[in-house]
């Protein structure tokens, strides 16, 4: 297996940049490690405006090349959006207010439009195909179960069960008595475990990131590979 | 504070001593590594078997959208995937869709492989990378149809028009699949508006497939379109992508990281069965 790791940064420029890097970095974790403090505003404060900075730069660049080259290049069509672009302005004035409602129903109906001619398929159709064929061999989702028959069949017996007693858990057109509630509370504890993966997954990824940032300070110090 | 079981301590615990402790074991584990194994999930295997189809010349589509914020979890499975349409003579576009910090991304990626890939591809001729493009959803739909429509240069400022690769390229239908790698919900733009375009398509042939290598978060939502086959292949997370890096023979940051999570989770475990622990043994004793 190659190993794969870059060579910690030569460059004066570059070195400087990753060590305010790593003092921001700092900074910011400060609030939760200790308490807020001027250090953590200051970071924050140059945070969120070299956010906005960058968001500016990137979206007039984005403009430039994708609706204004093209413009004075002869495309006399880009002007409609241009001017629906700057139709949203009229947010910032009170009496004017109305004309930005123009560019964002523009805004929500080609998205709509978009979505619901292409969501069906995905989300709906071949969502349902899926859950009601029967496994083909060597389709199991289960790592301890990799191509097993067993494994197959399991993962399709259980995504049956549950998403039968998941949706009779939503059906509250009738009391959940009788018969009905023992599939009702089992409905409920597939959601509570469906839930629970949910919040598993993102607790693997928030301690991913920080894990990531420890490992960047080992970096910077030179500790780890670069 | 006499009559304070150890219980009573715990509970009241400054919840920033557990930060420091995590914090910690987090980053021990990369100074001495423990090398813990790594089993391969079937949803890796089929983004891998994916990769492997690549044929010399096919031009496959890497869409960044996560942010550096997202790098632990994303960040080796497009250093993977990269080093393997490599391998396989494939050529690559890249741009991103969802954020705008995607430039410090694509350099990281070409820092890292910079011996292992770059020495050899050639910038318009093997990959051509063209950076973020706002607009989401509808930015995509356009893209399946008029590529130039969106990207008029990349981002040396080449016009498309002359970069080598996008020759014969204007729409999805040139593209073999789509490796989106995502901390929100792009992949399933790439599903609707490419894989299961709508009939006024123009492109000829097959449309291209999707692959995610998300952030772990996103698993069990990409998951039902990884079983509906909607994406051929699933990396979750830094998990997947150590998975992945194992298949590549490339071993990069998420294998190093695997260790790291591993102590975290079992510090987590603890704390969880701590604190029901004590949840018991303290109950009923106040009222």
């Amino acid at each position: 297996m190659i190993a794969n790791v870059a060579a910690y940064p030569s460059d004066p420029l570059v070195i400087l940049g990753i060590w305010v890097a790593l003092f921001l970095m700092l900074a910011i974790y400060s609030y939760p490690l200790y308490k807020e403090n001027p250090v953590y505003r200051f970071a924050e404060h140059i945070f969120v405006a070299t956010a906005l900075a960058i968001g500016i730069i990137v979206n007039l660049t984005s403009l430039r090349n994708s609706a204004w080259t093209p413009l004075v290049g002869g495309n006399y069509l880009l002007i409609i959006p241009i001017i629906l672009g700057f139709c949203m302005y009229f947010l910032l004035i009170p009496k004017q207010r109305w004309v930005s409602r123009y560019p964002i129903a523009i805004l929500v109906g080609s998205s709509l439009g978009l979505g619901i001619a292409s969501n069906p398929l995905p989300s709906i159709i071949t969502q349902v195909i899926s859950t009601i064929t029967a496994p083909k061999a060597g389709t199991a989702v289960w790592a301890w179960f990799p191509g097993s028959p067993t494994g197959d069949w399991f993962s399709f017996v259980f995504v049956a069960v549950g998403l039968i007693c998941s949706m009779t858990y939503f059906l509250l057109t009738y009391e959940h008595t009788g018969p009905v509630k023992p599939v009702t509370i089992a409905g409920r504890y597939f959601i509570m475990l469906a839930l629970g993966a949910y919040f598993g997954n993102t607790v693997l990824f928030r301690f991913s990131m920080l894990a990531e940032r420890g490992q960047y300070i080992l970096r910077v110090l030179g500790l780890v590979p670069y | 504070m006499s009559g304070q079981t150890i219980w009573d301590k715990l509970a009241r615990m400054d919840r920033r001593v557990f930060y420091w402790i995590l914090f910690i074991c987090l980053t021990v584990p990369y100074m001495t590594p423990l090398g813990l194994p790594i089993t391969v999930t079937p949803s890796t295997r089929s983004y891998y078997d994916g990769l492997k189809t690549i044929q010399p010349g096919e031009v496959v589509l890497l869409s960044i959208n996560s942010g550096v914020s997202a790098w632990g979890d994303c960040l080796p499975a497009m250093v993977a995937s990269v080093y393997q349409v490599h391998e396989q003579g494939g050529k690559l576009i890249v741009w991103s869709i969802g954020y705008n910090d995607c430039d410090i991304t694509w350099a990281r990626i070409k820092t890292l492989l910079a011996t292992n890939v770059f020495t050899d591809w050639v910038e318009g001729e093997d990959y051509v990378y063209f950076g973020y493009c706002p607009g989401q959803e509808t930015n995509v739909a356009l893209l399946r149809d008029n590529i130039r429509g969106v990207y008029t240069k990349d981002v040396r400022g080449v016009a498309t028009d002359d970069i080598p690769l996008m020759e014969d390229i204007n729409d999805a239908s040139k593209i073999k699949f789509v490796m989106s790698s995502d901390t929100g919900d792009a992949q399933i733009y790439y599903i609707r508006q490419w894989k299961n375009g709508p009939v006024n398509y123009v492109g000829s042939g097959q449309p291209p497939l999707v692959a995610e290598m998300g952030i772990a978060m996103n698993k069990s939502g990409d998951m039902v379109y990884y079983l509906s086959g909607d994406e051929f292949g699933l990396v979750a997370g830094s998990r997947g992508a150590a998975e992945l890096e194992a298949l590549v023979g490339l071993k990069g940051n998420a294998t190093i990281t695997m260790d790291s999570i591993s102590v975290s989770h079992v510090l987590l475990v603890l704390a969880i069965i701590l604190a029901n622990v004590g949840m018991f043994a303290t109950r009923g004793q106040k009222k």
